[in-house]
């Protein structure tokens, strides 16, 4: 069995996968975590070099399932070097009107769920003294955008989350950093039109949209030996658009 | 190792390498009245779930917390059987 193994959550699609396949790229052991396995994400593991990149079906909305993904992983992959908490839901709607089913989705699965997996993947990384973390936060999390007061919450409860444990994993060696995307083409935004997309890019001081491999090079940068002295901070990708 | 072994081997190599000064670890002992802080408990948890995959503080409740070292051997024993049976 080769390289460290680092779990991403929602590796199947869009940042996930382009994270989990820039990860093997670099000689990791990558175990990516959704509900389906997509075929993107199996044409992408026949071609990875360097590392490998593995899939495990979960739906990480039961919570009371992720303590034992977790010792599955060790179990069946080896001990875990990393976590990137990257799997969520963006589900769009005015407060006034959005259902209150609807808003407890959205907390369970961005915000609850990535505690939780935390708690259970970061006692192996204490145990051994070292480790990474990496969640994934949204440029939202600090801007606002129409329509996004609940998603924006759940990303900016990530950052408050990752500031404040780097505090208390520090102590251990283990790393815990926030990357906050611009807007990035995936499933998640499939739903703008050719006009928004066209404003968001012209909104962006490089006049670009980012994409999910630019994202993918941050988080494994934070993920790598030479982010050893970085903690707690959130790494901005978003081609200039909060400038 | 037993159990009760492993945890008091654990306890003693974390406070060691936390730098921690602990009296002697008998059943009594009030951990919370020691230098055994929250971190030190943290890293017992984690080590103890790498080494026998068991976890009796997920699902404990506040008031079930144990407060001896006995309570916390116990705690880890019923833990165990429950986990074998
Ligand atoms: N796209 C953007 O513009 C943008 C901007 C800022 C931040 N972000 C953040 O970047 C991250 C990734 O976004 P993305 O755009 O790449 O999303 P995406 O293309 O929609 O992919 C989401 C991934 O999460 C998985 N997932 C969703 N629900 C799940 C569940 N219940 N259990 C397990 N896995 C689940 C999906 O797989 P399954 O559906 O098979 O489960 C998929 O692999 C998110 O945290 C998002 O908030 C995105």
């Amino acid at each position: 069995m080769s390289g460290r193994v680092v779990l991403v959550t929602g590796g199947t699609r869009g940042i996930g996968l382009a994270t989990a396949v820039a990860l093997a790229g670099d000689g990791f052991h990558v175990v990516a975590v959704a509900r389906r396995r997509s075929e993107a994400f199996a044409a992408a593991s026949a071609g990875v070099s360097g590392g490998s990149l593995h899939f495990i079906p979960c739906d990480l909305g039961e919570l009371d399932r992720l303590q034992q993904l977790v010792q599955t992983i060790r179990r069946e992959h080896g001990p875990l070097y990393g976590l990137v908490a990257n799997a969520a839901i963006g589900t769009p709607g005015l407060l006034a009107t959005m259902p209150d089913a609807e808003i407890g989705r959205l907390v369970h699965l961005n915000t609850l769920s990535p505690m939780l997996l935390t708690k259970y993947a970061m006692r192996g990384m204490m145990a051994a003294g070292a480790g990474r973390i990496v969640t994934i936060a949204s440029i939202i999390a600090f801007t606002g955008y129409n329509a996004l007061s609940v998603y924006a919450a759940t990303k900016a409860s990530m950052i408050g989350f990752t500031r404040s444990l780097a505090r208390e994993a520090g102590r251990l060696g283990v790393t815990v950093n926030a990357v906050a995307p611009g807007f990035v083409e995936t499933e998640m935004t499939e739903s703008m039109d050719e006009a928004q997309r066209e404003r968001v890019a012209a909104r962006s001081a490089l006049r670009r949209l980012v994409a999910p491999e630019d994202v993918a090079s941050a988080v494994a940068y934070l993920v790598s030996d030479k982010a050893r002295n970085i903690t707690g901070t959130v790494m901005t990708v978003d081609a200039g658009s909060t400038a | 190792m037993s159990l009760r072994a492993t945890l008091i081997d654990e306890i003693e190599t974390i406070t060691r390498d936390q730098g921690k000064a602990m009296p002697p670890l008998t059943d009594e002992l009030v951990l919370i009245d020691t230098e055994f802080d929250s971190l030190c408990f943290a890293l017992l948890v984690a080590r103890m779930e790498d080494r026998f995959g068991i976890d009796p503080f997920s699902t404990l409740e506040i008031a079930d917390l144990p407060v001896t070292l006995g309570d916390l051997i116990a705690l880890y024993d019923r833990s165990s059987l429950a986990g074998a049976a």
